[in-house]
């Protein structure tokens, strides 16, 4: 070793490990946000609470290009992170539903205790049920909660992985909204 | 006295106790003074007793279920059986720093006791006082096991049922906290040598010690590889996850120093690698420890993340920049010249140390290339089991080459004599691999046999010299079983060969597969006939259990299990195993109708010769018992050379 | 009773039951192997028992007997969540570089070594003598 080249790999290992530490290494980027793909097109059977507005079964390819979609992956055993944005989702639909479609999928859960999640919090934007999570792996999700932001034309245009806070949704809704 | 009080106290003595023998060491080194170094001798047996108080303080608090403990209200439940509280220690972040903490006194004490000139002395005991310095330091600020809780639960949540499906969550962090704390008293000597610039006699007193910690680190890893592969349901035992990496490159730098270290304290030579080697073999626990804790990569192995990742990676850049800085001065005042011919032991030597430091280089680069990228091009990469394997197995098959020939090969350089052993090696090499071939097998799979073969024939031909030396020379062949070393050796030698040969046909000729029986349904699979009898439920206080019986043609009921806690939202799977000496049969419950127990869905994976790994890791730790047992007769335990 | 403690199972796990799950050929788990599971991120999509995986053991199982190919399949997967999804890195792009740097090491290794053997100065004649007459002595 000549000279200060060891000081020089001790530095080196310190800041790789230092900003190692700052963030979270199970964290994915989304292919579809990153490349602005259009938003896969999905029919799953929706709850019974909501079936009375909605229909039997919820087709996504009528709602793309109309207005900008929020698509929220949870499930009722995502202990605290769905816990914490299920009231926020459900405010921010109530301010917003004339201009954007909030919908929740229920991904990898079984029916009563999705229909237990619901009544907790007392959602009213539609949701479906995919208990296999098919939708899951075609949106490229890694782990509940994640919601992903669908704009106007029907292109993924940001995915939030983790819990999502009232800030961070208005911001994604207002880059959406002309 | 609760033991909240009890442990806190003991750590703060502790901490206490090593500061001061840290002091009294630095001192008795700049001073020159025998009587600091006589009071820093005395405080490690009370560093010791302090540690062990704590310790036994936590079990106590677990025994008597205190739950005013954050770590027993976090980590213990009430219907734990009582193996489960007793391993509890060592199940989560603060309770295992404590136990390194522990092992690290104990390590202290028995290295203090050992005659050493007072200056490098002073030295090994500031080392190794300094390491229980951070590690005292860190219970008693940060990652304290005795932290209280102002209203403590009625019971707690009991620790995580990956850890208390298995006993061997007894036996194997123990095993790796024993070789991972042992090899800081080789790194305290090679720092005292290379401070006092005393170059050479270290070598030879410090080859207990890492042959101790070497055996522990070896038995630790097979010990972890059986328990994974007992336990986590998916038939495997080695997964490349970046914690047992970065404990591999511990044992892979460590096992280069103790071939390395044979030629130096033969001829001399390689007064730098071996420095290096032990150095970097710290360093690399130390940096296990940082990963492990500090949530840099994502691991199985990880602990919760909490405050000290910092404190460790602080810990582990003061190690390193310590014997780096003290390397880059050896490795301008040492030249190493070299007075052997490359074909000799030295020359064989010196290409399996390479190797070694090349394999872990490898290890360590595809560990931190996905964290290197990310930082860099901020893109998320991922490198895989895939690679590991296949940049490992070259340099592994080339490992084992030296393994057979170097022991053959004598000191300096090659003498005629040696050239018709190595034609017979090669000639075995050969034979093997052709018989796989003809056999069917796949080429990667051949030339394992015919490693084996050749290493086999290896140890037989120095088995067979050995004794014939001794012939010789007079005395009697079974003499020669007391040459240790020697004989110890050739045991682990073997051992590495038969490991190598059950790891490559493992890992070519795995099949599994999966399939949903009816209640009666009979199922035919890579040569095994079962069938469904039922599926039932038991309630085994601290989990439940759901039992498919599976009566196969073969092996009668099988009985995989599925275990639910109740702090977990998916089951555990409990395989049942079926060892053989041909085919390893791996029985797993995946899934069971809820309704009515009508179907199970059950997977078989079968692994040829799993069964001889485990036998392989027996037989390295005997052999390596061996060499360390204390010989009866000294005189007969010595080489002796063909007359 | 048993009913009734199946119906206990029923009520600690989240895992839906639509009928029993489809089988799994060999060649399944051979291409799940190739995978990563995004959710288990050390494990492989065959080795992991989370949701996520056990669904993309199932798709593996339907593409192949729908008679897509193992490239087909994994393509499936990198399409939706990037080439990190592959076990293996594949060999081009960023990751070209973890596969070269071990044969570049390997050739320096080659270097080193040379240079290590390569003929010096021999030492003083003295000294060898002195040093081959050590040899020759017996033993202390």
């Amino acid at each position: 070793m000549r000279g200060w080249l060891w000081v020089l790999v001790v530095a080196f290992l310190a800041g790789l490990f230092w900003w190692g530490m700052q963030r979270n290494p199970k964290e994915l980027p989304s292919v579809l946000a990153k490349e602005r793909r259009p938003a896969p097109d999905f029919t799953l059977p929706l709850l019974p609470p909501y079936r009375a507005e909605w229909g039997e079964a919820f087709r996504l390819e009528d709602h793309l290009g109309k207005k900008p979609i929020v698509l929220n992956f949870w499930a009722s055993w995502c202990y605290p992170a769905c816990y914490e944005e299920a009231p926020v989702l459900e405010a921010a639909w109530r301010r917003h539903r004339e201009r954007v479609l909030f919908l929740g999928v229920n991904t990898q859960d079984k029916e009563p205790e999705a229909l237990r999640f619901i009544a907790q919090f007392g959602l009213t934007f539609p949701q479906v049920f995919d208990p296999r999570g098919r939708v899951a792996v075609d949106y490229g999700m890694y782990g509940v909660p994640e919601t992903f932001f669908i704009d106007g034309e029907g292109r993924v245009y940001a995915r939030h992985a983790g819990a999502i806070d009232e800030a961070t949704l208005e911001k994604y809704l207002k880059e959406m909204l002309p | 006295m609760t033991p909240a009080l009890l442990g806190n106290l003991s750590v703060a003595l502790a901490l206490a106790f090593s500061l001061l023998g840290l002091a009294l060491a630095l001192l008795a080194y700049l001073q020159g003074d025998g009587r600091f170094l006589k009071g820093a001798k005395a405080l490690a047996p009370l560093t010791l007793l302090s540690a062990l108080v704590a310790f036994v303080a936590l079990e106590w608090a677990l025994l008597t279920h205190d739950f005013s403990l954050a770590y027993v209200a976090r980590n213990h439940a009430l219907q734990d059986p009582l193996w489960v509280t007793l391993v509890t220690p060592w199940a989560a972040l603060e309770g295992s720093i404590l136990l390194w903490g522990l092992l690290q006194t104990l390590y202290a004490f028995v290295a203090s006791r050992k005659p050493l000139d007072p200056w490098r002395a002073s030295l090994v005991l500031a080392v190794l006082f300094g390491i229980q310095v951070f590690f005292f330091g860190v219970m008693a600020t940060i990652a304290s096991p005795f932290q209280t809780l102002p209203n403590p639960p009625a019971n707690g949540t009991g620790p995580n049922p990956l850890l208390q499906d298995h006993w061997m969550m007894a036996v194997h962090p123990v095993l790796m906290y024993l070789g991972f704390v042992g090899l800081s008293v080789p790194f305290a000597y090679a720092v005292a040598a290379m401070v006092t610039r005393r170059y050479q006699s270290w070598v030879e007193e410090t080859r207990w010690w890492t042959l101790i910690a070497w055996g522990f680190l070896t038995a630790g890893k097979v010990a972890g590889m059986w328990w994974s592969y007992e336990v986590l349901g998916w038939g495997g035992y080695w997964a490349w996850d970046p914690v047992e990496n970065a404990s591999f490159l511990p044992w892979l730098l460590a096992t280069a120093f103790l071939h390395t270290a044979i030629v130096q304290q033969a001829r001399g030579a390689f007064k730098t690698w071996n420095f290096a080697f032990v150095t970097l073999a710290f360093s690399a626990t130390l940096l296990g420890t940082f990963l492990t804790r500090s949530g840099v990569i994502q691991s199985v192995h990880a602990f919760a993340e909490g405050p000290v990742g910092p404190a460790f990676l602080g810990f582990f850049l003061l190690a390193t920049a310590l014997g780096l800085g003290l390397l880059s001065r050896v490795s301008r005042e040492v030249r190493d010249v070299a007075v052997f011919h490359p074909f000799s032991r030295e020359g064989a030597l010196l290409l399996g140390a390479f190797f070694f430091s090349g394999w872990a280089l490898v290890v360590l680069l595809g560990t931190f290339y996905p964290l290197l990228v990310e930082a860099f091009a901020g893109a998320k990469v991922s490198v895989g089991a895939p690679f590991f394997n296949q940049v490992s197995a070259p340099i592994g098959a080339g490992l084992l080459l030296l393994m057979g020939v170097g022991p053959l090969l004598p000191w300096r350089r090659a003498r005629k004599e040696v050239f018709r052993n190595l034609y017979l090696l090669l000639a075995a090499l050969a034979l093997g691999t052709l018989l796989g071939l003809l056999r069917g097998y796949t080429l990667g799979a051949s030339l394992a046999v015919g490693l084996f073969l050749y290493n086999t024939l290896a140890v037989a031909l120095l088995f067979a010299e050995g004794v014939r030396a001794r012939r010789l020379a007079g005395l009697s062949p079974w003499s020669f079983l007391e040459n240790r070393r020697r004989v110890g050796s050739l045991i682990v030698h073997f051992a590495v060969a038969l490991m190598a040969l059950a790891i490559a046909f493992s890992q070519t000729y795995r099949l599994e597969a999966e399939k949903t029986l009816y209640k009666g349904q009979a199922w035919e699979v890579a040569g095994v006939r079962m069938a469904l009898q039922g599926v039932r439920a038991l309630d085994e206080g601290r989990r439940f259990a759901v039992e498919a019986r599976l009566s196969t043609d073969r092996f009668g009921e099988v009985r995989p299990r599925l275990h639910f806690y109740p702090q977990m939202n998916s089951p555990l799977p409990s395989p049942k195993v079926i060892y053989t000496p041909g085919n390893d049969y791996y029985f797993l419950l995946m899934d069971f109708d809820r309704e009515k127990g009508e179907w199970a869905s059950v997977r078989l994976v079968v692994t040829p010769m799993v069964f001889w790994i485990w036998v392989a890791g027996v037989l390295m730790a005997l052999g390596t018992l061996y060499i360390l047992w204390p010989a009866s007769r000294p005189e007969a335990a010595r080489e002796v050379s063909p007359a | 009773m048993r009913l009734l403690l199946l119906l206990l199972a029923l009520s600690l796990t989240a895992l839906a039951q639509e009928g029993p799950p489809p089988d799994l050929s060999p060649e399944v788990f051979r291409i799940a192997r190739e995978l990563r599971c995004p959710v288990c991120q050390g494990e492989s999509a065959a080795e992991s028992n989370s949701g996520v995986a056990v669904e993309m053991r199932r798709l593996i199982a339907e593409m192949l007997e729908e008679g897509k190919t193992a490239a087909e399949i994994k393509a499936f997967f990198v399409e939706r969540y990037g080439e990190w999804i592959l076990y293996e890195p594949p060999r081009r792009g960023v990751t070209l570089w973890v596969w070269v740097l071990p044969v570049v090491g390997l050739f320096l290794l080659g270097l080193g070594l040379f240079a290590y053997f390569r003929p010096r100065r021999p030492l003083p004649e003295e000294l060898l003598e002195e040093a081959e007459r050590r040899l020759k002595e017996p033993p202390a």
